[in-house]
């Protein structure tokens, strides 16, 4: 049986000081006509025990949202959501379940700054990696300035975040709607030489929905999950290199293998955290050269990525998926992608896993 | 934050040293003293400890807060060639960022990580310092 995304919505990543985790479950769903006729609910969420205290935050999503389904609530740090909508594939294709409403939700501005930036931190191992002081920026640094060394300008990164920017314009639910410049670096704050902060995603509360089914939408041409995957990577400190993402390359070439599918062609999400994880990964693939030309690129992260539309930690992979379905389908933003394929790739800390789901026409 | 004695008691022996796992079935060495190998998986590992002596390869100067204390701002996080051949990641603290440079030899040594307020729990641990 198939499992087939025929429906979605998105709110604005923002700042949403007046809505909780529930709320913004609900908002998202409000707008999703199509998330009422569902028979399981998965909620992704990274961080509701450190940021809301609270557990089993599935089914206290469905009781408030009024629902009487089976929900449970999937967490597998950055790329949650992405695991989420794999299980929902599995769920349909099993026949387990008939529609799945995949919703993705985070809150991340509840504290202060550095206390987000603490939560995020528990991304890596609390105690071999973050008691010692060790943050996702300086992996993301201690890889950038290899790839420098090894002779990727500093503007490649820059470049990337430039092209992040100037695609998150247009999409309604971006967080950073606006463009910024190479002038702009030189102010930027800096997280881990030579990172900055303009190298950095965007950090603000989010919720998306998706919708899973067994059966496309009459009339119309629901994309179908057509792969779904996973890898483990080493821990970073145990690799050659910080920047070898050996889990992320090698997910993405066995489903372009498996697909007979180029990423040149495809509309692709792909996991920018910091700006020098994408840069490392087309170099792995083989698709940059030292210049970083991304101009082979059709429809390279037309949401702006993490870097502009935003990265509300567990909801990330919902957005992504969301974004792909309406490319191909009625638009994001008045863009569409008119390609077979759509992939979405996500990772959690510095490629400790990574996961891809492939959507096709 | 709040800070677990026996979560740091349970955890001490690769907090207070610094161990390297051997492994019997593909040859690897990896830091830390751990149940199996991380590279194949196997669990014939045996482990000795390292002379804590190594040589800076990589850093970054850190500025990224995690607390609401900017005092150990900026802090230095290097990637360190133990003379074994291992890599470790950890803080380099006992230099300023002018005197720190890649290839410079340092050493481990036991300071403080974190603690919970004045009067709580301090967690104490590996990190280097140039020799």
């Amino acid at each position: 049986m198939g499992a087939y995304v025929v429906g979605g919505a998105a709110l604005k990543i923002d700042r949403h000081f007046e809505l909780g985790y529930k709320d913004l479950a609900y908002r998202v769903v409000r707008d999703c006509p199509e998330c009422s006729d569902v028979d399981y609910v998965i909620v992704a969420s990274a961080l509701p025990e450190l940021s809301a205290h609270q557990v089993d935050l599935g089914i206290h999503v469905v009781q408030w949202i009024g629902r009487r389904v089976p929900a449970l609530r999937v967490e597998s740090g950055e790329s949650s959501g992405l695991a989420a909508v794999d299980l929902a594939a599995s769920l349909v294709s099993s026949g387990r379940a008939r529609r799945v409403l995949v919703l993705g939700v985070e809150k991340v501005t509840e504290y202060p700054t550095y206390t987000a930036n603490y939560f995020y931190s528990l991304t890596l191992d609390y105690e071999y990696e973050v008691l010692r002081g060790i943050s996702p920026p300086a992996y993301a640094a201690l890889a950038m300035k290899e790839l420098m060394n090894s002779g990727v300008r500093r503007e490649c990164f820059s470049g990337w975040a430039i092209r992040m920017h100037e695609n998150a314009v247009s999409v309604p639910h971006a967080m950073l709607r606006f463009k910024i410049s190479l002038e702009s670096f030189k102010d930027s704050q800096v997280l881990a030489e030579p990172l900055t902060l303009y190298d950095s995603f965007a950090s603000g509360d989010g919720a998306a929905a998706v919708v899973v089914s067994s059966k496309p939408n009459e009339g119309d041409s629901s994309p179908e999950i057509v792969y779904s995957g996973a890898e483990v990577g080493l821990p970073a400190y145990l690799r050659d290199r910080v920047s070898d993402l050996t889990a992320s390359v090698g997910l993405l070439r066995r489903a372009a293998e498996r697909l007979g599918l180029d990423l040149r062609r495809a509309a692709v999400e792909l996991h920018d955290s910091y700006t020098v994880y994408p840069i490392a990964i087309l170099k792995g693939l083989g698709y940059l050269d030292d210049r970083c030309d991304l101009g082979g690129f059709e429809y390279l992260n037309l949401s702006g990525g993490l870097k502009a539309r935003g990265h509300p930690v567990g909801a990330t992979g919902v957005y992504q998926v969301y974004e792909i379905f309406k490319l191909m389908t009625d638009g994001l933003g008045g863009r569409t992608a008119p390609a077979e394929y759509g992939l979405a790739h996500s990772m959690s800390g510095p490629d400790n896993s990574s996961r891809v789901v492939v959507l096709r026409r | 934050m709040r800070l677990s004695p026996q979560q740091f008691w349970r955890i001490r022996e690769n907090q207070y040293r610094l161990f390297i796992t051997v492994c019997g079935s593909c040859g690897r060495k990896a830091i830390l003293k751990r149940p199996v190998c991380p590279y194949c998986g196997s669990d014939r590992v045996h482990h000795v400890e390292s002379s804590g002596l190594g040589v800076l390869e990589s850093f970054t100067k850190v500025y990224y807060r995690r607390n609401s204390s900017e005092d150990d701002l900026p802090k230095f996080i290097g990637v360190v060639r133990l003379t074994e051949g291992v890599r470790v990641v950890g803080e380099i603290v006992g230099v300023g960022a002018d005197e720190l440079r890649e290839g410079m030899e340092v050493e481990a040594v036991l300071r403080r990580y974190a603690s919970d307020d004045p009067y709580g729990v301090i967690y104490y641990g590996i990190k280097f310092k140039p020799v």
